[in-house]
């Protein structure tokens, strides 16, 4: 049942087995497999069916370093379906080297490792709609497809890793209907939850205040809570619930908000390659299920074992887009409708402004003399994205000069002092708003060039290509646009000791016996991977643990 | 034990008999209103079941019946009042129905045999609802009489659910319906539907109690949109499309409805409708989608049933629809 905060009678007490507060990629999934045991759950959605301004409002903040990272109401939707109804649809599971403790990755290791994960990605693939959870494109084709650069072999770099495009599914529109008929289950729109009420004694919730934007304010009582609200919001809810706890919820150590990190990303190096174009395949591949697929290039567990290398992926992709010297239309004409694209989507073409008029004619006599590929593109854009449900992921251009750049995505190293922490101004609703200070390290560009070293060495030895990266460009090519937007990692992270993490191995908050987080917070460490296939599979785990055995009546065959 | 199967030459009749030949002391006897057609013809008795004396005296004799008639609304409800007066003139035979999920209407979640019945999808449901009454009414008076409600009945030859799902497959017209394919298949082995029925003639029995209903789906049974996926990729029917609602629904509007139309006067001018493509009917939109879970445990704990698990349905289907 969906209903809406504003029809509950101000002061009222909602009860429920579980309450969950959010409605994103983890929020769904956990509240409809919980609900399936037989649970009643209550959850809580901030947001509205569509965007509203004033509700979006609320997710505004501060940060450190403009330059560094994006304001905190981008990136995110608070709105039913949450971020999923922005999401990219780039889905991947971490790898078994993420969860392992390394030497060379401060503050690396999870309590929990890849085996105790392994039930819950075949049904994350399905919240997905990935197709399935196959992630080698040695098996994941038939009949197989070619391989990404013909005549590269290599002990030390991988090319059958794939990463599969969801839809992107917005969980909003495509579950409303099983949240709707969910027996046991209550939607609550357009009620925000403003605080977590501990008992005296400060080891359990005791209630959860919510309000709406009308003023309408209630009480949840749930034997349990899952906050499931991203990596930001985490950090703040529990933070700014500082009366029983001074120091905020889960935070007798001060270790709320810390370690933030998002991803390292961006388009550095030119990689060459010598034979025919079409021996590289660097578009995506069309998997069984209808699934677009693509390979990337990484090391092996080994080899970062061996090198002391932080987990990453590197894509082959276009040449520099702001740059009209690549003479080719479609990219200028990205390049001219920049302003046309959602912030989160254009933020990466719009380092050229500034360019001026000449700039901008430039772009456009390319697209003028390249007439034949830009329209090509346009109605395949039209037809495979624009008009179609599962969409056509991103620009991929015709290969003609076997030139790339390499996108990188790269763990994060952790650091206790990048952080969020609560701000000191206030949103419509009283809660203080979120300060987000995101800090890089050095080593991380270390870990990329030393990477792309290797690499280097690999497709030398090979024969197959040359790339070469400019060494005193590459921080900036990496930070040019700041931390990669949107993935809001560790600001409640996964660990044993309560001195140094803020969930256990089950998810639950250290010293509270009924508060659980399904989110990207509780991520250690970052990995290589886009983190919503992580967050599903966490959260599908979070929903087995919290039902007993033996309550999982007919729901358990779900 | 002699045992009359009504409808005996239908895809689910013929597996009954089947299943019913090979049980030591059963003697089986098919009867429908059309031929048999191969090597069981020769058993095959042609019966029309609305004239209530042939009727009578083909139930002459009978331990057991069971009713495996199909067809419109008045062939199933009257078919089904005529079975049971017949029946309690010939000596109250056992009476296995051969009902339907139908019969829970809308209803969405998991559903015992308890569930109450609704009427509220259309003329099949609500035939089959008269028919069920028809039993309970003959099973009130005296009579002995078992309801089987199986989901959506597979088999090699199936023809509602590989036959014509493997052509909209390969047509591209079927494949992920994202919501829309929410819905969960209750699939079943047609073979465990006859296996139903074989149990259904040992349950113990207590004369005036009301006849007990059998819920029939494997229990691992998938959504809809799993199957189709599945399905399309046994069949090499890749890649898998995505249809959206939009989509489907222009499919049932622009083919489903002239094809039903086309058939009827193919029909009527005794021209052969097979050849012509099978249209997606409307009522098959909300069905994908319909939440309706048939909990079928007592079929499994009552009549000690064994369902055929959904990874050996899938296998018949796409081994049956490779050579379609």
């Amino acid at each position: 049942m969906i209903d809406h905060a504003r029809d509950v009678a101000p002061g009222d007490t909602l009860r429920a087995d579980v309450c969950v507060v959010g409605t994103g990629a983890a929020g769904v999934p956990l509240a409809l497999e919980l609900a399936a045991s037989g649970l009643s759950v209550l959850v809580l959605e901030a947001g509205e069916d569509r965007d509203d301004v004033a509700t979006q409002a609320l997710y505004a903040g501060t940060v450190a370093d403009e330059r560094l990272h994006s304001p905190p109401d981008k990136y995110r939707l608070r709105r039913f379906g949450g971020a999923t109804g922005i999401w990219g649809g780039r889905s991947m599971p971490f790898d078994p080297i993420d969860f392992e403790p390394r030497s060379y990755i401060p503050d690396s290791g999870w309590p929990i490792n890849a085996n105790d994960l392994q039930p819950f990605w075949a049904p994350a693939a399905e919240y997905l709609e990935i197709g399935s959870a196959e992630f080698d494109a040695e098996r994941a084709f038939t009949p197989p497809a070619p391989p990404l650069v013909r005549g590269f072999a290599s002990d030390r770099v991988r090319t059958d890793s794939l990463e599969r495009f969801s839809c992107p599914t917005p969980f909003g529109a495509r579950y409303r209907g099983r949240l709707q008929r969910a027996a046991g289950l209550r939607l609550l729109l357009g009620a925000h939850c403003t605080h977590i009420q501990l008992a005296p004694d400060g080891a359990r919730v005791q209630s959860l205040a919510v309000a709406t934007l009308a003023g309408g304010r209630f009480t949840v009582e749930a034997a349990r809570v899952v906050l499931a609200v991203g990596g930001l919001e985490t950090a703040r809810l529990l933070l700014a619930s500082n009366d029983v706890a001074p120091q905020g919820v889960g935070n007798a150590h001060d270790v709320v908000g810390r370690y933030y990190m998002c991803h390292i990303a961006g388009n550095v190096g030119t990689l060459v390659f010598n034979g025919p174009p079409a021996d590289v395949r660097h578009g995506y591949e069309v998997s069984p299920e209808g699934v677009y697929c693509r390979r990337r290039l990484c090391l092996t567990a080994e080899t970062q074992r061996q090198l002391g290398l932080a987990n990453m992926v590197l894509r082959l992709h276009f040449p520099k887009i702001t740059d009209p010297a690549h003479r080719n239309g479609v990219l200028s004409g990205l390049f001219l409708a920049r302003r046309l694209i959602s912030y989160e989507y254009g933020k990466r073409l719009k380092d050229g402004d500034g360019g001026g008029l000449a700039l901008t004619l430039r772009h456009l006599w390319n697209v003028l003399t390249d007439p034949v590929d830009t329209l090509a593109f346009l109605v395949h854009w039209l037809r495979k994205r624009t008009f179609a449900e599962r969409k056509f992921p991103s620009v991929i251009l015709r290969n003609r000069t076997n030139r790339f750049s390499l996108e990188v995505h790269a763990e994060q190293l952790p650091r206790a002092d990048s952080r969020v922490t609560l701000g000191s101004e206030h949103d419509a609703l009283g809660m203080p708003r979120l300060h987000i200070d995101w800090r890089y390290s050095p080593d991380d560009v270390t870990h990329v060039r030393r990477t792309l070293a290797v690499l280097a060495e690999e497709f030398a030895r090979s024969g197959v290509g040359t790339l070469s990266v400019d060494p005193t460009t590459l921080e900036a090519d990496l930070m040019r646009f700041g931390a990669y937007g949107g993935h809001h990692v560790g600001t409640a992270r996964m660990g044993t000791d309560p001195r140094c993490s803020v969930v256990d191995a089950h998810c639950k908050v250290h010293g509270v016996v009924n508060l659980y987080i399904a989110s990207s917070a509780v991520f250690p460490t970052s990995s290589q991977a886009n983190p919503t296939m992580m967050i599903v599979a966490m959260a599908l785990r979070l929903a087995k643990h919290m039902v007993p055995a033996t309550a999982a009546a007919t729901g358990e065959a779900s | 034990m002699r045992v009359l199967v009504l409808g005996g030459a239908g895809f689910v009749g013929r597996a009954v008999v089947q299943a019913l030949r090979e049980q030591a002391g059963v003697q089986a006897f098919s009867a429908s209103r059309r031929a048999g057609s191969g090597a069981a013809a020769a058993q095959h008795h042609v019966l029309d079941a609305r004239k209530p004396d042939a009727l009578r005296a083909a139930l002459h004799g009978m331990d057991a019946v069971v009713n495996c008639v199909t067809g419109d609304a008045a062939t199933i409800t009257e078919g089904a009042r005529r079975l049971t007066e017949a029946c309690t003139g010939a000596g109250r035979p056992l009476l296995v129905h051969l009902s339907t999920m139908s019969v829970y209407g809308s209803t969405q979640g998991w559903v015992d045999e308890a569930t109450p019945l609704r009427t509220d999808l259309g003329w099949y449901g609500q035939a089959k609802i008269a028919a069920e009454q028809s039993v309970v009414a003959y099973a009130h008076s005296g009579g002995r009489a078992v309801l089987l409600r199986p989901g959506c009945v597979t088999g090699a030859d199936s023809p509602l659910w590989v036959g014509r799902i493997a052509h909209w497959l390969r047509a591209g017209r079927l494949g992920d319906l994202g919501a829309g394919g929410d819905g969960w298949s209750n699939l079943v082995d047609v073979a465990d539907v006859a296996c139903a029925v074989v149990l259904a003639l040992r349950l113990p029995w207590t004369p005036g109690e009301a006849p007990r209903a059998f819920n029939l789906a494997a229990p691992d049974s998938p959504r809809w949109n799993r199957y189709f996926m599945d399905f399309a990729i046994a069949l090499q029917a890749v890649p898998v499309r995505r249809i959206s609602a939009r989509r489907l629904a222009l499919d049932v509007a622009l083919l489903g409805v002239p094809l039903k139309v086309a058939e009827r006067l193919m029909r009527r001018l005794r021209l052969d409708s097979n050849a012509l493509p099978p249209g997606i009917p409307p009522s098959l939109i909300p069905f994908w989608q319909q939440e309706i879970r048939l909990d079928s445990r007592a079929a499994s704990h009552d009549l000690g049933l064994q369902f055929t698990p959904y990874t050996s349905l899938l296998a018949t289907a796409s081994g049956a629809a490779a050579h379609l």
